[in-house]
C-alpha cells in the first residue's frame, strides 16, 4: 500500500505537471481539490486518465469520481480493490 | 469611411530578441535549418501560476504577449479582446490527435483538446484580465490578423467613449506540421541560412517561423502613436493589379505611393511570389525605406503581426537595424505600408501614420 | 431611423433533413434526428447516438455534381457546400456578382473529419498518395475557401472559432460590416462536420450522453453531438425592399461578451449568460416581456443548462417560454449558431414553440421549466437565440418578424 503511494504521488505530479513538488509534499490524506493541492476540475478528469492508462480503472459516474479522487488515500484503496492491469 | 485607430503598445515574441529587451534588433538571430523558433521568455511573470502547469508552448505565448502589451500601454481591463491564428495550438492538436489514433479512442487527455481550440487564448486573457467584453477570434491563414485589426476597428468605431481593443496573434511552428507542408512546396529544399533568404529567391518555397504579436489599440487620437488608417485584403492578384490596388487602397486614404516614406515587405525568398514585390519596389520613390522581415521570423500565417510592430518600433528608435533593410532612404519614418502575402492565395495591405 | 439589416435567404442541413420544409417537418412533429453513426467511424458509435447528417460523403457529393470516393473535399466542407447550394438557389445570381459581399463562414475543427484518417501519412516521408488532396485541409479556412472556389464567388471571406458559438459570431460580424459599409451583404454561418477528434474530445470532458439528451432536466447527463451547416444572407432592409426581395426575418439585435470565469465551465450563477442576453436586449431595444420565444443553448450538461437557466429566470421570469432544439439536432458546433437562428425565423413564421424534447423532472435550481410539448398558434414577434463556447465567448441573436 505505502508503495502504491508513493508512486501514485509521482505519477500525479508528473501527470499534472506540478512543477517543484515531491511525493512527500502530499500528505495521504489531504483534499487533492479545494483547499489541498488546489486541484480544479480539469485536473480531476486527467486523474480519471491517470487511473485508466495505469490501472485499467474506469469511472464512470461522476459523483463516485469525486470521492475516489478525494485525497490519495482514497485513489490507493479504490486501485487495490479494482485494479485491472 | 471608418475613422484611424491608434496603437498604445506593441509586443512581439519572436525568433528575435524583440520581447521585453532594451535595444531594437541589435543582436540578431539565424538559423540554418529553415526553421526559426521564438525565443521564450519567462511566461511565469504573465500567467496565472496554477493554470500554467498544464499549458502548451503557444498558449503561454499568447497569453504572456497580451499581457506584455496591456502592461505595456497602462491598460488593466481591455474593452475588447481580438486574436487571429491560422494555425490553432498545433501541439495540443496534435498531441490529442496521435494519441487517439494510438491509443484507440481510450483513455484520452481533456486538457490537449481544451487547448486545442481556436479561442483558448483569448478565452485566458479574458479570464487573466476579468474583460467580460466583446470577444473574438479568426482563423482564415494568412488573413487571420488583418481580420482581427477590421474588427478592432469597427469595435472602435461603433463606440461612443474612449475604449480599448487587445488585438493580437500567434502561430506556432512543430515538427509535424513542417513535414506536412514540405509535402506541398512551402520550404525550400535547399536551404540557405536564413539571414540570407531574401537572395535565395531564384527557387521555390521559403523558412518555416513562428510567433506570436499583441497591440494595445484605441480609438482616441494619442500624440506619439502610430495610426491605424486603414488595411485591406486581397486574393493574389496578378503584378499589374497588385499595383493598382496598392494605389486604389492609399488613394482612398488621401495618400500616393509617392508619400510613402517606409514599406515594410513579406518577401519570403519564394520565387513564385517575387512578382508581387518587384514593380511595387520599383514604383516607390528613392528616398523611401524599403524593409523586409521574413528572413528573421520565417513564414507563418500571421507573420505581418510582427510587420505591425516594427512599424510601431520605428517611432521609438531613431536607427533603423542594418538585418532589416532592403533599400535605404532618408526621408522621415511618417507614412508606412507593410505590403505582405501568404502562400495559400493571399495577399494584405496596411497603412500606417506616426503621430 | 438607420437601416435595420434583414434575413433573406438561407440554407440550412442537419440530421432532421436539408433544407427548411424538412426541419419544419421534423420540428413540429416530434421527429428528433439522432440515432447510431452510420458514416463516422468511431468506436463509439455503438454506445452513442449523435445527429449524423444522413447522407454519405459519396451523396453528398454526387448531389453537388463533384467526383465520388476521395475527392479532396472534406465531410465539412460538403456540408458547407450543401447549405450553400440552397441558400445560393433562392437569389438571382448576378446579385453577388457586381457587389462587395462578404462570406463570413465559422467553423471549430477544419477537415479534421478526414486528416484524422490519414495523419500517420501526413507526418510520414511519404510524399504521394490520396493524402495529399488533402493536404491543406486541416485549418478552419479550408470549408471557406472550397465554398468560394466551388461557386466562383469573390467575396470578403472571413472563418471565425470561437469553439459552440463560432456561427453566432460569424451573423455578428456580417450586420457589422454592413452597418459600417465595408460590404453591401453578406452570408453568414457555420458548418462541422462530426470527428473522432471531437467526439473523443467531449468524452474526454466526460459530458457527453450516451441516450437523448434532456436539456434542464433535473436528470440531465451531458449533450449528444451532431453535424450541419447554416448559412444566412444578411442585407440592409432598403436594399432587400428595392430588389423586392423577400424579407424573411428582421436581425434586430445581438451581443458578444465573456464570462472571464473559466476555460470551459460558465459562471455557475449565469452571470455571463445573464449579461449577454441583456446587452442583446439592449441592442435590439426591447425589454424582456417584448420576447416570444427563447431559443436556448441547452445543451444538457450540468452545468450549462444550471447557468443558463440561472440568467433566463432572472431576466425573463416564467413568462417567456423557452426551449432547446439540440435534442433534435444534436450539438453542432460552429453550426448551431446559424442552425438555431433558423430555427428561431421558423418558429416566427410557422407560430410554434418548439418542443424541449426528453423533458421530464424538473431541475432543482430553477423555479422556471422549459416547454415540453409542442405549442402552436402562438403569436411570436421576437426570438432570442443564445450560444455559449468555451472560453467563456457568450452569444446572443435577436430575430423579429417586423
Amino acid at each position: 500500500m505505502e508503495d502504491l503511494k508513493l508512486k501514485l504521488k509521482q505519477q500525479i505530479i508528473e501527470s499534472l505537471n506540478l512543477q517543484g513538488m515531491e511525493p512527500k509534499d502530499i500528505d495521504d490524506n489531504a483534499p487533492l481539490f479545494g483547499e489541498g493541492l488546489g486541484l480544479d476540475s480539469i485536473d480531476s478528469l486527467e486523474l480519471m486518465v491517470l487511473l485508466e492508462r495505469n490501472y485499467g480503472i474506469k469511472i464512470e459516474d461522476a459523483r463516485e469520481g469525486r470521492k475516489v479522487l478525494s485525497s490519495v488515500q482514497s485513489m490507493a484503496e479504490y486501485i487495490q480493490q479494482n485494479k485491472k492491469v | 469611411m471608418m475613422n484611424p485607430v491608434y496603437i498604445l503598445s506593441a509586443c512581439a515574441i519572436s525568433p528575435q530578441h524583440s520581447f521585453e529587451v532594451e535595444n531594437f534588433l541589435n543582436l540578431v538571430i539565424s538559423a540554418d535549418d529553415g526553421k526559426l523558433f521564438v525565443a521564450e521568455p519567462d511566461y511565469r511573470r504573465f500567467i496565472n501560476p496554477v493554470a500554467i502547469r498544464r499549458m502548451s508552448r503557444q498558449l503561454k505565448m499568447g497569453i504572456a504577449c497580451g499581457m506584455r502589451a496591456l502592461q505595456l500601454a497602462n491598460v488593466s481591463m481591455p474593452d475588447s479582446i481580438i486574436t487571429g491564428t491560422g494555425l490553432g495550438s498545433m501541439t495540443d492538436m496534435e498531441h490529442f490527435l496521435k494519441d487517439m489514433i494510438t491509443l484507440q479512442e481510450e483513455a484520452l487527455n481533456p486538457t490537449f483538446f481544451i487547448q486545442s481550440t481556436y479561442n483558448s487564448v483569448n478565452g485566458w486573457l479574458a479570464l487573466q484580465t476579468k474583460s467580460t467584453g466583446y470577444n473574438q477570434t479568426y482563423v482564415h491563414r494568412g488573413f487571420s490578423i488583418e481580420l482581427s485589426l477590421l474588427d478592432a476597428q469597427m469595435f472602435l468605431n461603433e463606440a461612443q467613449t474612449s475604449k480599448v481593443a487587445l488585438v493580437g496573434c500567434f502561430d506556432e511552428l512543430t515538427a509535424d506540421y513542417f513535414v506536412v507542408k514540405s509535402k506541398c512546396e512551402y520550404w525550400k529544399e535547399s536551404v540557405p541560412n536564413s539571414l540570407n533568404l531574401l537572395s535565395h529567391n531564384h527557387t521555390n518555397g521559403t523558412i518555416a517561423g513562428e510567433g506570436a504579436a499583441f497591440f494595445a489599440l484605441t480609438n482616441e487620437p494619442k500624440q506619439l502613436s502610430c495610426a491605424l488608417l486603414g488595411l485591406k485584403l486581397l486574393n493574389l492578384p496578378s503584378s499589374k493589379d497588385f499595383l493598382q490596388e496598392i494605389q486604389g487602397f492609399l488613394s482612398k486614404h488621401g495618400v500616393e505611393l509617392k508619400d510613402i516614406d517606409v514599406a515594410i515587405v513579406g518577401k519570403n525568398g519564394d520565387a513564385r511570389f517575387e512578382y508581387l514585390y518587384d514593380p511595387t519596389l520599383a514604383a516607390f520613390e528613392v528616398e523611401t525605406h524599403v524593409l523586409a522581415f521574413k528572413h528573421l521570423t520565417g513564414e507563418y500565417p500571421t507573420a505581418s503581426g510582427f510587420a505591425l510592430w516594427l512599424a510601431v518600433q520605428l517611432q521609438h528608435w531613431n536607427q533603423i537595424p542594418k538585418q532589416l533593410i532592403l533599400k535605404s532612404g532618408t526621408r522621415p519614418k511618417r507614412n508606412i505600408l507593410v505590403i505582405n502575402h501568404y502562400v495559400l492565395h493571399t495577399a494584405s495591405l496596411m497603412l500606417l501614420q506616426q503621430q | 431611423m438607420a437601416d435595420r439589416i434583414v434575413v433573406t435567404a438561407l440554407g440550412i442541413l442537419s440530421a432532421l433533413g436539408q433544407g427548411l420544409p424538412d426541419h419544419a417537418q421534423a420540428l413540429s412533429n416530434n421527429i428528433q434526428g439522432l440515432d447510431h453513426p452510420k458514416f463516422l467511424k468511431t468506436i463509439h458509435a455503438p454506445e452513442f447516438i449523435m445527429g449524423e447528417v444522413k447522407k454519405s460523403n459519396d451523396d453528398l457529393a454526387a448531389a453537388l455534381q463533384l467526383p465520388t470516393g476521395d475527392n479532396g473535399y472534406t465531410r465539412t466542407t460538403l456540408l458547407a457546400l450543401t447549405a450553400m447550394q440552397q441558400l445560393l438557389k433562392q437569389i438571382d445570381a448576378p446579385l453577388l456578382q457586381d457587389e462587395t459581399f462578404a462570406f463570413i463562414n465559422a467553423n471549430t475543427v477544419g477537415g479534421m473529419c478526414s486528416v484524422e484518417d490519414m495523419y500517420f501519412d501526413f507526418i510520414s516521408q511519404k510524399k504521394e498518395g490520396y493524402f495529399v488532396k488533402y493536404i491543406d485541409t486541416l485549418d478552419c479556412a479550408e470549408s471557406t475557401e472550397n465554398v468560394v472556389r466551388y461557386f466562383g464567388l469573390k467575396p470578403h471571406v472571413a472563418t471565425i472559432s470561437t469553439a459552440c458559438s463560432s456561427s453566432a459570431n460569424a451573423l455578428i460580424l456580417g450586420a457589422r460590416m454592413i452597418k459600417h459599409g465595408l460590404v453591401e451583404r453578406a452570408i453568414c454561418g457555420g458548418c462541422d462536420a462530426m470527428s473522432r477528434f471531437t467526439v473523443n474530445g467531449f468524452l474526454s470532458l466526460k459530458n457527453v450522453d450516451k441516450f437523448p439528451c434532456k436539456p434542464f432536466d433535473q436528470n440531465r447527463n451531458g449533450l449528444n453531438l451532431g453535424e450541419g451547416a447554416g448559412y444566412l444572407l444578411l442585407e440592409k432592409e432598403s436594399d432587400a425592399k428595392a430588389r423586392g426581395a423577400t424579407i424573411l426575418a428582421y436581425f434586430s439585435g445581438y451581443a458578444n461578451s465573456n464570462d472571464a470565469y473559466h476555460p470551459t465551465a460558465p459562471s455557475p450563477d449565469g452571470e455571463g449568460a445573464f449579461r449577454t442576453m441583456k446587452q442583446a436586449l439592449d441592442s435590439a431595444h426591447l425589454h424582456a416581456n417584448e420576447i416570444s420565444y427563447i431559443n436556448a443553448h441547452g445543451t444538457a450538461t450540468t452545468n450549462n443548462d444550471a447557468a443558463e437557466g440561472k440568467a433566463i429566470q432572472r431576466l425573463f421570469g416564467n413568462s417567456v417560454p423557452f426551449s432547446s432544439t439540440k435534442p433534435f439536432t444534436g450539438h453542432t458546433l460552429a453550426a448551431a449558431g446559424s442552425i438555431e437562428a433558423v430555427f428561431s425565423i421558423l418558429a416566427m413564421q410557422q407560430q410554434i414553440v418548439f418542443p424541449n424534447l426528453n423533458f421530464e423532472t424538473q431541475m432543482d435550481e430553477l423555479e422556471i421549466s422549459p416547454v415540453a410539448c409542442l405549442q402552436t398558434n402562438i403569436p411570436i414577434h421576437h426570438v432570442i437565440s443564445n450560444s455559449f463556447g468555451f472560453g467563456g465567448n457568450n452569444v446572443s441573436l435577436i430575430f423579429s418578424k417586423e
